[in-house]
């Protein structure tokens, strides 16, 4: 056990540290892979053990308690160094003001406390490791062939690839470490290196707007490290400790939570909102696109910004049955909503990315804050498989910029006539986000189930999830359609020459995607329900809207998934059977009523004077009502009071 | 295993049903309209036809949308014969109706392409409300299974008026009648050409149009749930909602999507859904 | 499956559905056309639907006089439409021109480019004429699916030469030289 939890947590590191100084392409091209191997190969022989509680006072004769406290110190002085660089009040002051807080924390507060296990991961956390070092592996794979091509465009003689995948290294491993940590203080350390990681690889280009865009990251997440010490402070003063078991423990043990023992929830809750881009923080999500495609995939869309909603599933159970946690639903719901109605009014396919992440991250917040075991799974299993999903979605978006030069969606019509394969994988992450019987929308299926039971506030929620979710089906179904259509008729599609990292990244993400989906029943009853299950038992909680063994995993509900899966694979593969029999004797023009005419493969019509008029098509984007102009405005100010309610009505 | 023959059995029925009652529905249109209207069996004249014409296609990827629309229809179906999860039912009906907008969009032709946006605007308007119906139910009986309607001995009617006539607004959209046609209406009327099937022809409209009456037959089951207790019952409310539906067709004009979205359907619907799931959760 | 090619066949015959194309005409045949669809004629009777798209349409009625700049128009629309399909020629102009005949633009009769299978002269004709015009052009669906005799055409007397009916059967003639561009700029 402790070699795997080495190999997940301090190997990155490691590998980081020799990939800083690998300056051939070459060595770094088995070195990465390897390194990936090893870590994806100890995360699933980890998850597949089961969960389990390692102490682990001292690694190589240090121990690690005090090592911690060093290297938290360290890198806030690296944060404010960092600020200073930048000429930024506002995050220096957040970083003393962190600083001073650590320190009265480590030598005041914590002085002579009992020993803390440090770690103790559950179901969640063992599944979040996979995602983290397999789609992790995969997308760091796919940023080696990226990158090449990136350096390409960019004309740069000196190459930064070394720093790159040194920083991407760090970050899996401090992904790792976090979801893995029990001791708050440990995972503080991390959660700031991942606020590094993402100000480092934002800025990675060094052009002005990368570095304006990478500030931005960086205030809002030392804002949510900020929150995050003053949480750790209230705790250990309050319980009396930095271990999340116990701290647990002690808070469902209460039967009246007052008010003083919520406030440090609600601090985590801001950190957890910023760290995942919740409205009011999401411009720095969306400012975050500028980085290289590999970065959004892992950082801003797989993992980093799940660390947020892990952190909060995991404090869940501590501010159940409060209004606090009514709060947490209804605001997780808004930002649904207000990102969902934000990213129909968007063409430019990285800002789609982007919000639907934020909105999906809304959702797996408003099943937090429902809180029940029922909802608890669902925002597991969305968490689960969103990673997959995004992480596909946006790999495939950095392959397709990169062959034709733009990331906007009505660029892409006709895509399947340029890189037919890219565009199918494309379609096929498309579906898996928002189709039956994928296991994004069996997420969402258990969502609204758990949210439809749910005894407080349910009605404005349901609302909010249900508007919320005839919006995405917009955004996604034109996406699906634009890439299949053909502006050049009749033409077989060309194969181009990507990279063989790209392509064998982007299938076998896809492949994973629709595997895991079909074996979700499998992966529910290994992973989601034992660990939820298991969280209501250690910590005595009556399982309120836990049907045991009804809903999805129990017989009937495998039972339809399974048949689901079976009859509509059946029946798409009849469709494309039948599709491609289609003689090419039968293509015909699209009607223009009787004007329709070709030249040089486009299509179009003869327009006034009998000239050739090229067919010019959009979509529906709405601006003025669902632009960002138009409501992102409204949408901050309301989720701003929801923040002060929050807190405020805490103090 | 005699609830999966029976579902399946249900399922081929349900054309022919679904087909039958698309006659009834131009029938009566007809008479409504002071003329003597089209055979009741003229709608399967219409599909056997249209399966009888050389197929003409402008992207194969249109033959495979038509095909995931009808599957999905039946597949949809099929979950609400055998009792099944009202969620997992309107999750498939997405398919069906996503693959339509595929299929239009994957043609570049201006009419197929702004009738799948309206398609997106129409879809935008009913989904909402349909989910907020199934939450009802679930509220009602304390599970999203169809089964557990029946077990119920009162109507739900009784419970959800509101919420039928919420319905109401989801089956005009889905039935594409006005005042919500505006993606394409149904039969011989047309907006934009046809709309969202205009670039469908020969087998392919046909198949389109018998996944139509597929959807009919479901979105009337539903409605028919709500007086489960007695088969007048059920008979008296689908034959009312129908004739509502048509004589709603012929006395309203299309709206724009502006005024589906803003005020008629989506708001007024969601409106009417609400306070029902208020009135039932205080209740 | 020779049950259901029966049934096909049949269901051809019951289930017209129409696509109504105006050449150029000063309109008087088109409103005659709708008329037919209004409640005092109603061929919605007979199955008849106005598709209004040539890819959802088996019989294309024609009106109007055809020239030199729809031809290409008409054409398109009649090769969009899948077989089987028919054509009804409706109104002096579209059989030979009307009173346009042999004008600079103008080429006389829809025949000359694409196959017509039906004729309903009449300036404009009365829809009761353009009803029987339908149903004969069903008549000859009928027949070119083997299913019964190809209907004779009926002249009025004078009419046996020359006229666009007798030579349905020969090549149709097919207009010289493209003035389309004549007044393109």
């Amino acid at each position: 056990m402790n070699t795997l939890v080495f190999c997940c947590v301090a190997l990155p590191f490691i590998v980081a540290l020799v990939l800083y100084f690998t300056q051939l392409d070459r060595t770094r091209k088995l070195l990465v892979p390897a390194a990936v191997a090893v870590m994806a190969l100890a995360a699933v022989i980890m998850g597949s053990n089961g969960a389990f509680r390692l102490e682990a006072d001292s690694f190589c004769g240090i121990p690690l308690d005090s090592l911690f406290s060093l290297l938290d110190l360290l890198l806030l002085l690296y944060i404010l160094g960092l600020g200073w660089k930048l000429g930024s009040r506002t995050v220096m002051g957040m970083t003393a003001l962190q600083l001073v807080g650590l320190l009265y924390l480590k030598f005041v507060l914590a002085d002579g406390a009992a020993p803390i296990t440090a770690f103790a991961p559950d179901g969640l956390s063992l599944i979040m490791v996979i995602i983290i070092s397999v789609v992790g592996g995969l997308i760091t794979i796919y940023g080696l062939g990226y990158m090449d091509i990136h350096e390409e465009h960019l004309h740069l003689r000196v190459s930064r690839k070394p720093r790159f995948f040194a920083i991407i290294f760090c970050f899996l491993g401090a992904m790792n470490g976090l979801v893995l940590s029990n001791n708050l203080s440990w995972m503080f350390f991390f959660w700031e290196v991942t606020t590094l990681c993402s100000y480092l690889l934002i800025s990675h280009d060094q052009t002005q707007e990368a570095n304006a865009n990478a500030y931005r990251a960086l205030w809002m997440n030392v804002l949510g490290g900020l929150a995050f010490v003053s949480a750790m402070l209230f705790v250990q003063k309050s319980l009396g400790t930095l271990s999340t078991e116990i701290v647990l423990q002690k808070m469902t043990a209460m039967d009246v939570k007052s008010t003083a023992m919520l406030l440090p929830f609600a601090f985590f809750c801001l950190a957890a909102f910023t760290k995942s881009a919740q409205v009011p923080f999401e411009s720095w999500l969306c400012g975050a696109m500028v980085a290289p495609t590999p970065v959004s995939a892992l950082l801003h869309s797989a993992t980093m910004v799940k660390a947020g909603t892990y952190l909060l599933l995991r404090m869940a159970p501590a501010f159940a049955d409060t209004t606090m946690s009514t709060i947490v639903a209804l605001f997780g719901a808004f930002t649904f909503v207000g990102t969902c109605i934000l990213a129909v009014s968007q063409s430019n396919a990285k800002k789609i990315l982007a919000y639907s992440t934020i909105a999906n991250l809304g959702l797996i917040i408003a099943c937090v804050g429902i809180n029940t075991a029922a909802s608890m799974m669902a925002a597991t299993t969305i968490i689960i498989y969103h990673s997959v999903s995004k992480g596909l979605l946006f790999m495939c978006v950095g392959a397709i910029e990169q062959r034709i030069g733009s990331r906007d969606i009505e660029d892409m019509r006709g895509l399947y006539s340029k890189m037919p394969r890219t565009a199918i994988i494309t379609a096929i992450g498309i579906f898996t986000m928002m189709l039956p019987p994928f296991g994004m929308l069996i997420g969402k299926w258990m969502a609204i189930e758990a949210i439809a039971r749910a005894t407080q506030a349910m009605t404005p929620i349901i609302f909010f999830i249900a508007l919320g979710s005839a919006f995405t089906v917009l955004f996604w179904a034109r996406w699906a359609g634009i890439l299949v259509s053909s502006a050049n008729l009749h033409e077989r599609p060309a194969h181009g020459n990507p990279k063989a990292t790209v392509m064998f990244a982007l299938r076998s993400l896809c492949g994973l995607a629709i595997v895991f989906s079909f074996f979700s029943p499998m992966v529910l009853k290994t992973f989601v329900e034992p660990s939820v299950a298991g969280v209501y038992a250690r910590l005595g909680l009556k399982g309120e809207g836990f049907i045991p063994g009804a809903s999805l995993t129990s017989g009937a509900g495998y039972f339809w998934i399974y048949l689901l899966f079976i009859l509509l694979g059946l029946g798409a593969w009849v469709a494309w059977k039948v599709a491609r029999k289609v003689p090419n004797g039968a293509h015909t023009q699209p009607y223009f009523s009787g004007l329709a005419q070709e030249q040089a493969g486009q299509i179009g019509f003869k327009g006034p004077m009998n000239a050739f008029e090229p067919v010019r098509l959009s979509n529906f984007y709405l601006s003025q009502y669902f632009g960002e102009g138009t409501i992102t405005r409204a949408i901050d100010i309301i989720s701003t009071a929801f923040l002060i309610v929050l807190v405020g009505g805490l103090l | 295993m005699l609830s999966i023959l029976s579902a399946i059995g249900g399922l081929i029925l349900s054309p022919l049903v679904g087909g039958l009652l698309t006659g009834v529905d131009r029938r009566v249109t007809a008479r409504l309209q002071s003329r003597l209207g089209p055979p009741l069996l003229q709608p399967f004249y219409d599909v056997l036809k249209l399966f009888g014409k050389e197929a003409y296609v402008t992207n194969a990827w249109l033959v495979f949308s038509a095909y995931m629309t009808l599957i999905s229809s039946a597949l949809a179906l099929f979950i609400f014969f055998m009792g099944g999860d009202l969620l997992l039912l309107f999750f498939v009906l997405t398919v069906g109706a996503v693959f339509q907008v595929v299929g239009a969009l994957c043609v570049p032709s201006p009419y197929s392409n702004i009738g799948a946006q309206r398609e997106l605007l129409l879809m935008l308007a009913y989904e909402p409300i349909l989910i907020l119906v199934f939450v009802g139910f679930a509220m009602c009986t304390g599970s999203f299974s169809i089964e557990a309607v029946f077990a119920q001995d009162q109507p739900l009617l009784l419970k959800m008026p509101l919420l039928f006539l919420a319905l109401g607004y989801a089956l005009t959209i889905k039935l594409r009648k006005s005042p919500f046609d505006i993606s394409a209406s149904h039969h011989g009327h047309q907006e934009l050409v046809k709309g969202v099937q205009t670039e469908y022809s020969g087998p392919f409209l046909g198949i389109i149009e018998v996944a139509h009456w597929l959807d009919l037959i479901l979105i009337l089951g539903l409605c028919a749930m709500f007086w489960h207790t007695s088969v007048i019952g059920m008979a008296t409310l689908v034959v009312a909602s129908l004739f509502t539906e048509i004589l709603i067709d012929n006395v309203t004009a299309r709206l724009t999507w502006q005024w589906m979205v803003q005020k008629r359907s989506l708001l007024l619907g969601m409106g009417l859904a609400l306070v029902n799931l208020l009135w039932l959760y205080v209740a | 499956m020779g049950f259901l090619d029966k049934m096909i066949k049949q269901s051809r015959l019951k289930s017209p559905w129409i696509v109504h194309f105006d050449c150029g005409s000063c309109n008087g045949c088109d409103i005659e056309v709708l008329a037919c669809l209004t409640p005092i004629y109603d061929v919605e009777r007979f199955g008849v639907v106005n598709a209004g798209n040539p890819k959802h349409a088996d019989v294309l009625l024609v009106t109007g006089t055809v020239n030199h700049r729809n031809r290409h128009v008409l054409k398109q629309i009649y090769d969009q439409m899948p077989s089987p399909k028919a054509v009804v020629s409706i109104g002096a102009c579209n059989l030979s021109g009307g009173v346009f005949k042999d004008t600079y633009n103008v080429l006389n009769g829809a025949y000359n480019i694409i196959p017509v299978d039906v004729f309903v002269p009449g300036c404009p004709p009365k829809p009761e004429a353009i009803i029987d015009g339908v149903v004969e052009a069903l008549a000859v669906l009928k027949a070119k699916m083997g299913m019964g005799p190809m209907p004779e055409a009926t002249f009025m007397p004078g009419d046996e030469d020359g006229t666009p009916a007798g030579a349905r059967d020969e090549q149709a003639p097919v207009a010289e030289g493209d003035k389309s561009q004549q007044n393109a700029g």
